[in-house]
């Protein structure tokens, strides 16, 4: 039996004074609608609705949650309500603005600037399906992510760390421009003993620091996920997951490989921002900026034969390897 | 792992609420973590929080999904709690320290093991019986060893506590565990509040009744009644343990088989010790939205 999402508000709806006009899209949290404010401007309107939590009759206003799910209720909105702080206090063209915060049919309601455009992620995807040998070109790459880190510095600067970068997060509107969404797992960095609210994470985009839970995170923790949505500009894939890593790291073979068709600083930066140490990092946005935005010449090294040879031999390996086990597995089913 | 809990804790009568709880929980360990932050001493309600972080990181850092010993696991998250507290008095240089009663239960592998120290109870119900409640390490409960019962009037006042967490002597604890769980038992943690109004064939007969999530806001309303105006604090958590799926989910259980290897979900709250209230109340949620609203026209009038 499959949950029941819930019901989006038909359009028309008006709340807070703003108009829905249509869903443009839901998650765990809820639901996001475009709608007009009362001087007509397309806002974003986000609606704290927990599908796993709240549901909500077609035609109905309120959500209903149950008794034993109001604790759990209450402490979602407390993250809903860190997301619009970390926003409200901002203010730069890469960082998605809120612009109004209110409650009505029993839940809360999250203004922001509306985006026309597409996330990252769907670009990479088209891009990827095209089976060229670059996903991106170099330059798009780069000034792609000199928009975001202007964006991340600025968050940073108010002790604030993003915590699910990835490309889903990263939104390209129509005219060109990159944006940081979805502060839903931003918090503030305390300093103190005993901070460890850390659940969620994006596998791939998430840093070891992540999954160990007795390290603290950092800026670096974001310049990890920095560097994972690079490398899956590159690639068209997101890189293994942290913990893979470190049992087997692949991803120096696999920037190896792109050797030639990227430049030898940007892979050189992929591999510096996506260090398993986070001391290894760059510490800051703005060192990272610094390297990335460096001037002059790119140089490509490409790879040798014997490298290559290398190379499709270690394919080969795994290949073969991935393939005894399905005949393993195949054979013990049977029993 | 499947189960279904519900936490609540009011104010009753009192200016603070001084109890804290909560849960967290990993793909095959749970535990639960109440704290009644006493009376008599300063910032109770600080000690109860201590204790409940101090205990929940211990625990995050351990349950990797699972504790290996689970005695000495409870046995050294008392003591960091403990120490914890002392720790926060030193760097506040304060005259006297914050003291806490505490109570935690850890489910994993089927089978519950807890700890106390002070008057926070444990109830382990099954089929609408008693298995089994802690003893509080009260002069009428559980006489010391070595104190002779004498007809002095602290032997007759439950109230008054031997040990606890903070205080500059080393705490006394009990430790229970391994219990194997079936079906349809029920946890209850829950502070003075809770056992000081009701007696035990109440809440035994209460909590087996219904589902935790119906039952323990019952519960809870029917002792801060019996209680009246000045009723002290009354947290309760408490859990339905579950075996894993004979029939479609149930509304509301928790089930960690689908978490990954990793994953960790906590309701306690780090940081912020004034932030002890588990849930936002009405007051608190308009209080969030203005400061909100507030800091968005401060940052728009720093663009212009």
């Amino acid at each position: 039996m499959s949950k029941v999402k819930p019901a989006p508000l038909p359009p028309d709806t008006i709340i807070g004074g703003y108009r829905i006009i249509r869903k443009v899209a839901a998650g765990g949290f809820g639901l996001v609608y475009l709608a007009l404010d009362p001087e007509g401007l397309q806002v974003a309107v986000k609606e704290y609705l927990p599908s796993s939590l709240a549901t909500r009759e077609a035609g109905e206003l309120a959500p209903t949650v149950p008794a034993e799910k109001l604790s759990l209720y209450r402490l979602g909105l407390k993250s809903f309500f860190e997301e619009g702080r970390a926003l409200a206090q901002i203010s730069h063209p890469s960082v998605v603005s809120v612009m109004n915060f209110f409650r009505e049919n029993e839940t809360v309601y999250m203004v922001m600037n509306y985006l026309e455009g597409a996330a990252l992620q769907d670009f990479i995807i088209t891009a990827r399906d095209q089976k060229q040998q670059k996903v991106f070109r170099e330059s798009t790459i780069r000034s792609l992510f000199d928009e975001i880190l202007r964006g991340l510095r600025i968050v940073h600067q108010h002790k604030m760390l993003h915590l699910d970068i990835k490309p889903a997060n990263i939104f390209i509107t129509d005219d060109n421009k990159s944006v940081l969404i979805d502060f839903g797992a931003a918090r503030e960095v305390l300093s103190k003993e005993g901070n460890f609210i850390r659940p969620m994470y994006t596998p791939g985009f998430a840093a070891p620091e992540m999954y160990r839970r007795d390290s603290s995170m950092g800026p670096w923790t974001d310049i990890y996920a920095i560097g994972a949505c690079i490398y899956a500009c590159m690639q068209g894939y997101p890189p293994n997951e942290a913990p893979q890593r470190v049992e087997k790291d692949r991803i120096a073979t696999a920037l190896t490989r792109l050797r030639g068709v990227y430049s030898d600083n940007l892979i050189e930066v992929v591999e510096w921002c996506m260090a398993l140490d986070p001391l290894s990092r760059p510490q800051s946005v703005f060192s990272l900026q610094k390297e990335l935005s460096r001037e002059g010449e790119r140089r490509y090294t490409k790879l040798s034969v014997a490298e290559k040879v290398r190379l499709q031999f270690d394919t080969m390996v795994s290949d073969t390897k991935k393939s005894s086990k399905s005949v393993a597995s195949s054979v013990a089913k049977p029993k | 792992m499947k189960f279904t809990v519900f936490q609540v804790s009011r104010k009753g009568g009192r200016q603070l609420n001084e109890d804290r709880m909560g849960y967290s929980y990993t793909r095959s360990s749970g535990i639960l973590l109440l704290a009644d932050g006493m009376g008599g001493h300063p910032e109770g309600e600080v000690a109860a929080q201590l204790a409940l972080q101090a205990i929940s990181a211990l625990y995050q850092k351990e349950a990797t999904p699972k504790l290996a010993d689970v005695p000495a696991f409870l046995t050294a998250a008392v003591m960091a709690a403990h120490r914890q507290i002392i720790k926060y008095a030193i760097e506040k240089g304060m005259l006297d320290t914050p003291r806490t009663t505490v109570v935690a239960a850890v489910v994993q592998d089927g089978s519950a093991y807890w700890v106390h120290c002070g008057d926070s109870r444990l109830y382990l119900v099954r089929e609408g019986q008693l298995v089994v409640r802690t003893r509080d390490h009260s002069y009428m409960e559980q006489p010391p060893q070595g104190h002779s019962p004498s007809r002095s009037a602290e032997r007759l006042n439950r109230n008054i506590l031997y040990t606890c967490l903070g205080s500059p002597t080393k705490p006394v604890f009990d430790i229970s565990g391994p219990t194997p769980l079936q079906h349809g038992d029920k946890i209850l943690l829950c502070s003075d509040g809770l056992w000081g109004s009701l007696d035990d064939a109440d809440i035994v007969r209460q909590l087996s009744a219904r589902a935790v999530g119906m039952a323990v806001p019952d519960l809870v309303e029917s002792a801060l009644q019996r209680a009246g105006a000045t009723s002290d604090n009354v947290t309760v958590i408490a859990m339905d343990w579950e075996t894993p799926d004979e029939f479609e989910t149930t509304n509301g259980s928790v089930s960690t088989d689908q978490m990954q290897e990793g994953a960790f979900a906590s309701t306690v709250q780090s940081g912020g010790l004034e932030a002890g209230e588990d849930e936002l109340d009405d007051a608190a949620i308009e209080r969030s939205i203005a400061e909100i609203n507030d800091a968005i026209r401060r940052t728009a009038a720093k663009r212009r």
